[in-house]
């Protein structure tokens, strides 16, 4: 695995409180759907983990579990974008389910392994798949994760490039082991991310 | 999390009922019963009903957020009130709203039929639950938070024997990583662990109570966290629905070998331990042996579809000892005049021989597989012979 194994000891393990879900999206705070596709195995959710942990203020109350992840991230324009990270299943045999879980999302992150031509063109199925049944004004990025991998490499930079341009999506190199490109990664999705008019 | 049956929720029901019955709370009483009233009037639709009474809530959002006598309250009192309005209206509406249409009815026992089929034979390798993470104990800890879903009539607190199962699992998968140094594998590992979770729990009326929390859980509330596990429940059952040798890695013949000797397997009703709230049906060995040659008897006789006279009688012999049975268990748990399936109206209405619901009681009445497949026999029974023969009443007995 790709990343380091300590968690925040903070609320390890608990489901949230049913009762407390009440935080309203306006022009300043945004609350945006993002969910995690790609095969078992790339390092999904190292990625997640190193972006909360790398945020992570133990005051906050960050839940986290196991497949559900939350941060909050604020911006310079001083808005700030709550992510609600969902996970999906990556081994082949639950490829079926996903459009249960991209449904409604406002963002997607389709990752691969850059040592991988296989993922790779497994991560191209999932973009093709958001595509056809996600919404079309969904922010779509493309992630070729463990970067710090560089000498394995099989997946040129400017090839995934050019397929994310092709595809309209933004593309970016990230490494969950070193926390490389991790938070520019959810920085940039949030600045995508369509402002409400202000009312 | 809250239980649903502690002190603190109830106290915010009673509360709510409280505050409803004081002279200033008229017109709200009103609402709620004119809208009640109104709903009545048509004819149930479960998805119909769900957009009316989501309006519905949502006006009464505003009208106890603009009422007087929430005047100075805080939003979680608010929201105390709002959950306190849910649980009254659908505990009045569950009847009408839940598993109330034949298809309801079929999907539930479809879904139920098919999980005690694949009990038999998916493991946990099936689903790429690694080694790592299998914990019997932490299994069974969420088998029976899954399990209560039936004993609850209020979307959320149904909701809650899903949030409970989950966090099951994952205090179960943070645990293996903390002590394992291993990194959590998200979802790769959570919805494998739920899928066989739910295949060992086959939870009653799986289907209606998704339906139902979909449809009538307050909109603003289903979100979140509590929308992600709901769905991965969801994806469950579509898992199970569309089970297939593919997705359980092995040759399709492999797997509908496997499907039916589950069907034809003399053991099929041996397996109580996996349905722990369910009645058993037997309690000695020579009564599991009885019954599974009966088991043997009656998919012959489905499997040739003639039936000689002689062996409608025996079928209906069985029929009215199970409806028998029933009505036993039934009186030494909630006296003469409870339900059996008060969980189930539509297996209810159709049953010729089990008595009515009088009594509104929360229990759950999880039937065995058994005892379904012969509920299920007898409606088969009744509309293939319903003009040749009748069936047994037994309401007189």
């Amino acid at each position: 695995m790709g990343c380091s194994s300590s968690l925040p000891a903070n609320n390890a393990g608990a489901v949230g409180n049913i009762n407390n879900e009440n935080s309203a999206t306006d022009s300043k705070n945004l609350r945006v759907k993002l969910v995690l596709l790609g095969d078992s195995g790339v390092g999904k959710s190292c990625i997640v983990l190193r972006f909360v942990r790398g945020q992570f203020d133990p005051t906050s109350k960050v839940t986290v579990g196991a497949s559900f992840l939350s941060q909050t991230l604020a911006l310079e324009d001083s808005t700030t974008v709550k992510f609600e990270i969902w996970d999906t299943a990556g081994q082949e045999r639950y490829a079926a389910l996903a459009p249960l879980y991209y449904r409604g999302a406002g963002a997607a992150i389709v990752v691969y392994d850059i040592t991988s031509p296989e993922l790779f063109n497994k991560a191209q199925y999932w973009v093709k798949e958001l595509q056809k049944h996600g919404s079309p004004d969904m922010i779509m990025a493309l992630v070729g994760n463990k970067a710090d991998l560089h000498d394995n490499r099989c997946v040129s930079s400017q090839d995934a490039k050019e397929y994310a341009d092709r595809n309209s999506m933004f593309f970016i190199e990230t490494s969950a082991k070193t926390a490389d490109n991790i938070n520019q990664l959810f920085e940039e999705i949030a600045k995508r991310l369509p402002r409400p008019a202000p009312s | 999390m809250e239980s649903p049956t502690s002190p603190a929720s109830r106290l915010d029901f009673y509360g709510f009922v409280d505050r409803m019955r004081r002279p200033a709370a008229t017109d709200l009483f009103h609402s709620i019963k004119s809208f009640l009233v109104s709903l009545s009037l048509d004819e149930p639709n479960a998805e119909e009903d769900g957009s009316r009474v989501q309006t519905f809530f949502a006006e009464m959002e505003t009208a106890i957020k603009d009422h007087p006598l929430w005047a100075d309250a805080t939003n979680q009192e608010i929201d105390h009130a709002l959950e306190g309005l849910e649980k009254y209206i659908m505990t009045k509406l569950f009847d009408r709203t839940f598993a109330s249409s034949a298809e309801d009815v079929k999907a539930d026992m479809e879904i139920s039929e098919k999980i005690g089929l694949l009990q038999h034979f998916v493991r946990p390798h099936h689903l790429d639950i690694p080694k790592i993470l299998h914990n019997e104990a932490a299994w069974l800890l969420a088998v029976k938070e899954l399990q209560k879903i039936n004993s609850f009539k209020s979307p959320l607190e149904k909701l809650i024997c899903i949030m409970s199962c989950c966090q099951v699992i994952n205090n179960l998968l943070l645990n293996v990583s903390m002590s394992n140094d291993r990194t959590p594998s998200g979802a790769d590992d959570f919805l494998p662990i739920l899928i066989y979770i739910t295949i060992k729990a086959n939870p009653p009326q799986l289907h209606s109570n998704l339906k139902f929390v979909q449809l009538f859980r307050r909109e603003t509330k289903l979100i979140s966290e509590v929308e992600y596990y709901l769905t991965n429940l969801i994806s469950a059952k579509m898992f199970i629905i569309n089970v297939n040798g593919h997705s359980l890695s092995m040759e399709e013949s492999v797997f509908q070998k496997h499907m039916e000797s589950a069907r034809l397997g003399s053991h099929i009703f041996v397996d109580s331990s996996s349905s722990p709230q369910g009645l058993s049906t037997s309690t000695s060995t020579s009564g599991l042996h009885k019954e599974s040659d009966t088991e043997g008897m009656l998919l012959v006789i489905f499997k040739t579809e003639s039936l000689t006279p002689a062996e409608v009688k025996q079928l209906h012999e069985l029929y009215r000892q199970v409806v028998t049975r029933y009505k036993l268990k039934t009186n030494e748990l909630w006296g003469t005049n409870a339900c059996p399936c008060h969980c189930n109206p539509g297996i209810r209405n159709k049953v010729p021989g089990l008595p009515g619901c009088t009594t509104a009681n929360t229990l759950c009445w999880k039937m065995s597989t058994h005892d379904l497949f012969m509920i299920r026999l007898g409606i088969l029974l009744s509309a293939e012979q319903n003009s040749k023969m009748m069936l047994p009443q037994l309401t007189t007995t």
